[in-house]
């Protein structure tokens, strides 16, 4: 049989079960979207946390004896550091001056203590593109050693509960996920099953009047490659657009800049769209062979 | 005496049975020469469509053996199935019909399972939808079509690739006398070219008056 029979038939096919061939690619593309969309969930999760560091930044106190020449030189150390995004520097005032603002009404119990009490500091932005965790841990150790810096803080307690958490949370997505692609390829061999059942007369004769049975299976198994093809891809394609419209966004709105969505890495697209593709084809072939014994 | 060489088809102590305790038959020996017409008989519920679908291998039999142009068929593999069925045209009892092709998509199926060319196919088709007096109704799908007429479709699909064995099971039971007439001579004229016929007919007047073989089923063995 030659590919242009093959496809001559299938296409006969695909007009003859038009409105059947288009449910199937339906509940194809339905199945794989949820399931794209919790495979977009997993993957920004890890990406955001990774990128959660730099909103902490570093905070490096400096010891009270730090005579005030010496400040804009470390300031211009700390910005020379090709990790670092911006640098304050708080004054022991205006460290003064943020504590009475947090205390608000109960800013008395401050009273005649003196300003010069709490410690200058500089609070370093990381560099976003930079970032990477063992990084900053390595820095903060250097800057601690740098002379008139006493203490160097930055949110390693709440990295390492965020990455607990994190763990945790993509562990639920993951299994959710692993459990919606059997709950896909389940309702996905189910309306095969219904395809195939619903043409079993017509395969039935084909066979008794003596075609093979790769003859007989050639356009459905092209149709199927189709269904999954295209399913998997208009699913793909619909969470690629909402991508697209939620990073559109993120760059009008400020609150969701440090958001960062990323898209599903391109090799797992890839899979998804061949995994679709597999199951279509082999579902189709394993549910065939049921009427093919005759 | 039939020699074993000429004979298309051979029956050797071929058991049939139906669960729980169905024995359709008990024994059945036959030989058909190439190139015979033989007639099936007996009431309704004997046997008849269960022999020729043993025949085509939609039925196994439940012991002994039955060789069809010198295979023998316990020994052909699912695969090597259709092959068989080619050679054999099958006029089913219940038509088979695809519904939901034409006419012409029907009986030209036949020659598509066989890979023949499109512009060869379609003459043939002609061909043998004219003979069956059908040309005129190609293009309408077989429900719309009389019993008589879908008969007919049945027909033409099964001689359309030329086989040389046809099974007709009850070809004739549908239609009236003169369309009973056609088939009739369809048939002959089929035989005359080569084709053995085994026509599976409780219809005694089919050949009543012929000098043809009739095979007749009587507690699940052949008296011919
Ligand atoms: N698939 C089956 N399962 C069980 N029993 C069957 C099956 N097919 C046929 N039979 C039984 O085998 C017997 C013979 O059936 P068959 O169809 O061969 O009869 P027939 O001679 O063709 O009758 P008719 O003239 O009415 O067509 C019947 O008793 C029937 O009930
Ligand atoms: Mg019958």
């Amino acid at each position: 049989m030659s590919l242009a029979i093959l496809c001559r038939r299938a296409f006969f096919d695909l007009r003859q079960n038009f409105f059947g061939q288009l449910i199937t690619t339906m509940v194809v593309s339905l199945s794989i979207l949820i399931f794209a969309f919790f495979t977009l969930l997993y993957f920004n999760l890890q990406d955001f946390v990774d990128r959660f560091g730099t909103e902490l930044g570093l905070t490096i106190f400096l010891t009270k004896e730090v005579p005030k020449d010496q400040i804009p030189y470390l300031y211009q150390k700390l910005t020379d550091l090709p990790e670092v995004e911006k640098v304050t520097y708080i004054s022991s005032e205006e460290a003064f001056r943020r504590l009475e603002h947090f205390l608000k009404e109960e800013k008395d119990v401050l009273e005649g203590v003196d300003p010069e009490f709490l410690p200058p500091s500089f609070e370093v932005q990381i560099n976003r593109a930079v970032f990477q965790l063992d990084r900053i841990k390595q820095l903060a150790g250097e800057i601690d050693k740098w002379p008139g810096v006493s203490k160097v803080q930055f949110g390693q307690e709440w990295i390492d509960r965020l990455h607990v958490f994190s763990g945790l949370v993509r562990t639920i997505v993951a299994i959710i996920g692993i459990l919606l692609m059997f709950t896909a390829a389940f309702v996905v061999t189910n309306t095969i099953k219904l395809n195939v059942y619903a043409r079993k007369e017509e395969l039935e004769i084909m066979r008794l009047v003596g075609a093979t049975n790769m003859f007989i299976q050639g356009p459905f198994l092209v149709e199927a490659f189709l269904q999954g093809l295209l399913g998997s891809s208009l699913a793909l394609g619909i969470v690629f657009a909402g991508y697209s419209f939620l990073q559109g966004f993120e760059t009008k709105f400020e609150l969701l800049r440090g958001m960062n969505i990323c898209f599903i890495p391109w090799h797992y697209t890839v899979a998804i769209i061949a995994s679709s593709v597999l199951l279509c084809v082999t579902g189709t072939a394993l549910v065939m062979r049921r009427f093919l014994r005759l | 005496m039939i020699s074993l060489e000429s004979s298309i088809i051979r029956f050797k102590d071929v058991f049939k049975k139906y669960y729980p305790e169905n024995v359709v038959f008990s024994g059945i020996d036959l030989e058909i020469e190439k190139g015979e017409f033989v007639f099936l008989t007996g009431p309704s519920g004997i046997g008849k469509s269960t022999m020729l679908r043993i025949l085509f291998c939609a039925e196994h039999p439940t012991s002994g053996e039955i060789w069809v142009d010198g295979v023998a068929l316990s020994s052909l593999s699912s695969a090597q199935v259709p092959y068989l069925r080619r050679k054999i045209g099958v006029i089913f009892q219940d038509f088979k019909l695809l519904s939901n092709r034409t006419i012409f998509d029907n009986v030209a199926l036949s020659l598509e399972v066989i890979g023949l060319g499109k512009k060869q196919a379609e003459q043939r088709v002609m061909q043998v939808l004219e003979g069956v007096g059908l040309k005129g109704k190609m293009n309408q799908y077989p429900l719309r079509l009389s019993g008589g007429e879908q008969q007919r479709v049945a027909i033409a699909r099964a001689v359309v690739n030329r086989p040389s064995i046809i099974l007709a099971d009850e070809p004739t039971g549908n239609l009236d006398l003169q369309r009973t007439e056609e088939v009739m001579m369809l048939m002959e004229e089929l035989n005359a070219r080569g084709a053995t016929i085994i026509f599976a007919t409780h219809d005694e007047r089919l050949f009543e008056n012929t000098h043809r073989r009739v095979l007749r089923f009587l507690n699940g063995k052949i008296r011919t």
